[in-house]
C-alpha cells in the first residue's frame, strides 16, 4: 500500500514539472563537432535548469540547410532558433518575417558586453537597426604558403604585393616546371558561393575592405577589383594559376599557395600530418596590390555564421530560448570549449587577445593565431538577399570572360556593375 | 458478387492511387497554382504576378540556354545510347555462355550514384591524372574537360551514356531474343549477308525495343542534374546548363517558389512536346514497317 502511494506521489510530481516545462527546439550546423557542441551546451543548462527542455539537432539538408529551413518555416515546424545563417540569407528571413530581433530582450547589452562583442556585432546591424543574427563564429580566410618550398627557392618569407608573387612564380617554374603557384579549379565555375573564397578575398585585400554593396547601390572600390581581376589574369597567363581539377594539390606540393579556412586543420591533421605550422607552411593576408601602403592592415573575407531566433515560437519559447543563449554567451569558457570541439574561432573582439583562448591555441593549435589576429579586418558576405545572383554574375560576366581573355579586366568589372544594376534596383 | 469484385478491385489498386495523388496530383496541383505568384514559400505576401512568371522564363538566357542545351544533348546521347546498348545486346546475344551474369555486369552502372561517378570522373580527368599525364606525352597538350564547353558537354554526354547503355541493352536483348532463328536461317539461304541480315531484319523486327528506347532517352535528356551540378556548376558559360539546374537554382538557392515551379511547368510542356514529335516519327517509321 505504501509503496502504490509512493508511486503516484512521484507520477504527481513527475506530472507537474512536465506540465511546467517548457520546451524548446535548436537545430545545430549539419556538422557533427558543432552539434556536438551545442549538445553539451544544452545539457548543462538543463541540469541547471529543469524548467526547460532543449531538444538539440542538425538542421535537414534538403538540399541545402537554407532550403532546409525554408521547408521548416513553410510546414510550420521551425525550430525556437538555429545557428549556421549568414547575413545575405538572413537578410532574406527578415524580408519574409520569419525570424525575430534579438535585440528586443532586456538585457542583450549586458550579453553582447559580457561576450566582449561589442566591436564585432556592429558589422552584423540590418538595416531596420535591429540585430537579427548574432554572430557566433567568424572564419577569416587567410593565404597559406608553402614555406618549405619556398626556402628552396630562396625565399624566407612569402610574398606580399602581386609584383613578388609574380616573381615567386617565375623562380618556381624555373625551378619546378609541372608546379603551379595556385589551384582554383573553382575560379572558372559560376556556383555563387565559391566567390567567397576567390574574389573576395582577394578583393577585401586589395580595397582595405571597401564593401561591394551597401544597399541599393554599388560601392565596390573599381581600380581594386579590376586589379584583382588584372592579377588572376596574369597569374593564368604565366601558367602560375591552374583552373583545371588536380587530383592533389597544396597537400601535396604540386602548388605553393592556397587560401585557406582553419576548417581544414582537423583534415590535415587526420591526412596530411606533415604538413606542420611554420615548418611546412605559413598564413598570411591575402596578396595586395603593388601600391598598398605596408602599414596599413589587409582585409579579407570572413566566413562567418550566426545565430537567429524564429518568429513562428511561441513567446515563452522565444524568451526560455534567449535565456539559454544569453547563459551560452556570458561565459567565456564555453567559448573556449567552441574552440576546442570546432575548431573555428568564436566572433568575440578578444579572441587574439584573451589568455584563456591564447593559451590553448598557442599548445594546441598555433595556426589559429594568424585567424584571431585577423578577425577585426575580416569582412562578411554582402548584405543582400539577391546574393546569389550577385555573386553568379561575377562569375559569369566578370571572371570567366576575363580569365579567357575575352575581356579586359576594365570591361569585364563594368559588365559585372552593369548586370547588378538591373538587381539593385 | 459484380459489387465485391469491384471493390477488390479499387483495394489491390489503392496504394498507387494514394502515392500518385500524394505525390503527383498535389504537387502537381501546388505548382500550377504557384506560377502566377511571386514567393519564397515563407513570406506572408504573396504577389500575384499572372503571367509575369512565364514572360520572365521565355526571356531569361538561362531558360533558353538550358532548353537549347538539351537538345544538345539529346542530340549526342540518343544516338549514343542506342549504338551503345545496342552493341552490348548483339555482343551479349552472341556469347557462348555466361549472357545473364554478362548482361547484369552492363546494367550495374544504371544502379551507380550519380555523384560518386562524377567525382571518379573528375578524378579521371584531372590535370594531373595518369590519363591526362599520357595525354600530354604523346600529343603535347591533353583537352581542358571540364572547363571547355565542348568537351564539357561530350563528358557528360559520355558519362549519361555510359551509365544508361547497360539497361536499354536489357530491352535491346528482350527483342533480340524474340526474332525467330528460322529468320536469319532462310535469309542466308538466300544468301544475305550478316550486315543484310541486320539491315533487313534484326532493325525492322527490333522496332518495338526502338520505340521504348528512344522515348525513354528522349525524356531523360529533360532530367540532367547530377553530373553537371556535380562537375561543372552549368559551367562553362551555361554550355552545359539543364533545366533541371535552373529549377534548382531557382527553387532552392533564390528561393523564387513562383518562378521554379513556372520553369518546371515549362519544361514538363517542352517534354511532352518533344517525346510526342518523337514518338509521331517513329510512329510512321513503325508504320512503314507494318507495325501498328
Amino acid at each position: 500500500m505504501r509503496k502504490w502511494w509512493q508511486v503516484l506521489m512521484g507520477l504527481v510530481v513527475v506530472g507537474v514539472v512536465g506540465a511546467a516545462q517548457i520546451e524548446i527546439v535548436f537545430w545545430t550546423a549539419p556538422n557533427p563537432s558543432q552539434e556536438v557542441f551545442w549538445r553539451r551546451m544544452a545539457e548543462a543548462y538543463m541540469a541547471e535548469h529543469p524548467e526547460v527542455k532543449i531538444s538539440v539537432s542538425p538542421m535537414p539538408e534538403a538540399p541545402t540547410s537554407e532550403a532546409g529551413i525554408l521547408a521548416a518555416i513553410a510546414g510550420g515546424v521551425a525550430p525556437t532558433a538555429s545557428e549556421n545563417v549568414f547575413v545575405g540569407f538572413g537578410d532574406e528571413l527578415v524580408r519574409s518575417q520569419a525570424i525575430v530581433p534579438w535585440n528586443a530582450f532586456a538585457n542583450w547589452d549586458q550579453v553582447v558586453a559580457a561576450r566582449a562583442m561589442e566591436e564585432t556585432i556592429k558589422a552584423w546591424v540590418f538595416p531596420d537597426g535591429n540585430h537579427y543574427i548574432i554572430p557566433l563564429y567568424v572564419n577569416a580566410m587567410l593565404v597559406a604558403w608553402r614555406i618549405d618550398i619556398l626556402r628552396e627557392l630562396g625565399y624566407e618569407k612569402p610574398p606580399r604585393t602581386y609584383s613578388e608573387v609574380l616573381a615567386v612564380g617565375k623562380r618556381l617554374k624555373e625551378v619546378y616546371p609541372d608546379k603551379f603557384l595556385w589551384l582554383r579549379s573553382e575560379l572558372e565555375v559560376p556556383t555563387w558561393w565559391q566567390r567567397w573564397f576567390d574574389f573576395f578575398v582577394f578583393y577585401y585585400a586589395a580595397s582595405g575592405g571597401q564593401p561591394i554593396i551597401t544597399e541599393p547601390e554599388i560601392t565596390a572600390d573599381d581600380e581594386a577589383a579590376v586589379a584583382v581581376l588584372g592579377f588572376f589574369k596574369t597569374l593564368r597567363d604565366q601558367e602560375l594559376l591552374i583552373t583545371e581539377p588536380l587530383a592533389t594539390g597544396f597537400e601535396e606540393g604540386k602548388t605553393i599557395m592556397t587560401v585557406l579556412g582553419p576548417w581544414t586543420f582537423p583534415w590535415w591533421k587526420e591526412n596530411y600530418p606533415e604538413l606542420v605550422y611554420g615548418e611546412t607552411y605559413v598564413l598570411t593576408p591575402p596578396p595586395v596590390p603593388d601600391n598598398y601602403p605596408a602599414d596599413k592592415p589587409v582585409y579579407t573575407f570572413a566566413d562567418a555564421k550566426g545565430l537567429v531566433l524564429y518568429a513562428q515560437a511561441t513567446p515563452q519559447q522565444r524568451q526560455a530560448m534567449w535565456d539559454f543563449i544569453a547563459w551560452v554567451l556570458s561565459n567565456p569558457e564555453h567559448d573556449l570549449l567552441w574552440i576546442q570541439t570546432t575548431g573555428m574561432l568564436p566572433a568575440r573582439d578578444d579572441v587574439g587577445k584573451n589568455p584563456l583562448f591564447l593559451e590553448y591555441i598557442k599548445e594546441k593549435e598555433p595556426a589559429l593565431l594568424d585567424y584571431a589576429a585577423a578577425i577585426p579586418y575580416a569582412v562578411p558576405p554582402i548584405f543582400h538577399y539577391k546574393y546569389v545572383d550577385i555573386q553568379e554574375l561575377m562569375g559569369l560576366e566578370c571572371i570567366y570572360p576575363v580569365l579567357i581573355g575575352e575581356l579586359t579586366p576594365e570591361e569585364g568589372w563594368e559588365a559585372w556593375k552593369a548586370a547588378v544594376k538591373d538587381i539593385l534596383k | 458478387m459484380s459489387t465485391k469484385k469491384e471493390l477488390g478491385g479499387w483495394l489491390l489498386a489503392s496504394p498507387y492511387l494514394l502515392s500518385a495523388i500524394l505525390f503527383f496530383l498535389i504537387p502537381l496541383g501546388w505548382s500550377l497554382s504557384l506560377v502566377f505568384f511571386d514567393w519564397n514559400v515563407i513570406s506572408p505576401v504573396r504577389t500575384y504576378v499572372g503571367l509575369g512568371n512565364f514572360r520572365e522564363a521565355l526571356t531569361s538566357t538561362r531558360v533558353f540556354k538550358a532548353f537549347v542545351n538539351t537538345y544538345k544533348f539529346m542530340g549526342i546521347i540518343v544516338p549514343g545510347v542506342i549504338v551503345a546498348s545496342l552493341g552490348l545486346a548483339l555482343l551479349v546475344q552472341h556469347l557462348p555462355r555466361g549472357k545473364q551474369f554478362y548482361a547484369v555486369g552492363f546494367f550495374l552502372p544504371y544502379l551507380a550514384s550519380g555523384v560518386a561517378v562524377s567525382l571518379v570522373v573528375r578524378g579521371i580527368l584531372s590535370y594531373d591524372s595518369a590519363f591526362n599525364e599520357f595525354l600530354r606525352s604523346v600529343f603535347g597538350s591533353s583537352p581542358r574537360w571540364l572547363r571547355d564547353p565542348f568537351w564539357a558537354t561530350l563528358v557528360i554526354s559520355a558519362m549519361i551514356i555510359w551509365k544508361l547503355s547497360g539497361y536499354y541493352a536489357l530491352i535491346f536483348l528482350a527483342g533480340l531474343q524474340g526474332i525467330p532463328r528460322e529468320l536469319y536461317e532462310a535469309a542466308a539461304l538466300d544468301g544475305a549477308g550478316p550486315l543484310t541480315q541486320f539491315r533487313k531484319i534484326t532493325v525492322p523486327l527490333l522496332y518495338p525495343a526502338f520505340y521504348t528506347v528512344l522515348v525513354l532517352s528522349v525524356g531523360l535528356c529533360f532530367g540532367i542534374f547530377t553530373e553537371p551540378y556535380v562537375l561543372t556548376g552549368g559551367g562553362p558559360r551555361f554550355a552545359t546548363h539543364t533545366w533541371q539546374l535552373e529549377i534548382y537554382s531557382q527553387a532552392f538557392e533564390r528561393f523564387r517558389a513562383g518562378y521554379g515551379a513556372t520553369v518546371a511547368v515549362l519544361n514538363a510542356v517542352i517534354t511532352f512536346g518533344s517525346i510526342l514529335i518523337i514518338r509521331r516519327v517513329v510512329e510512321s517509321w513503325g508504320r512503314r514497317l507494318g507495325f501498328r
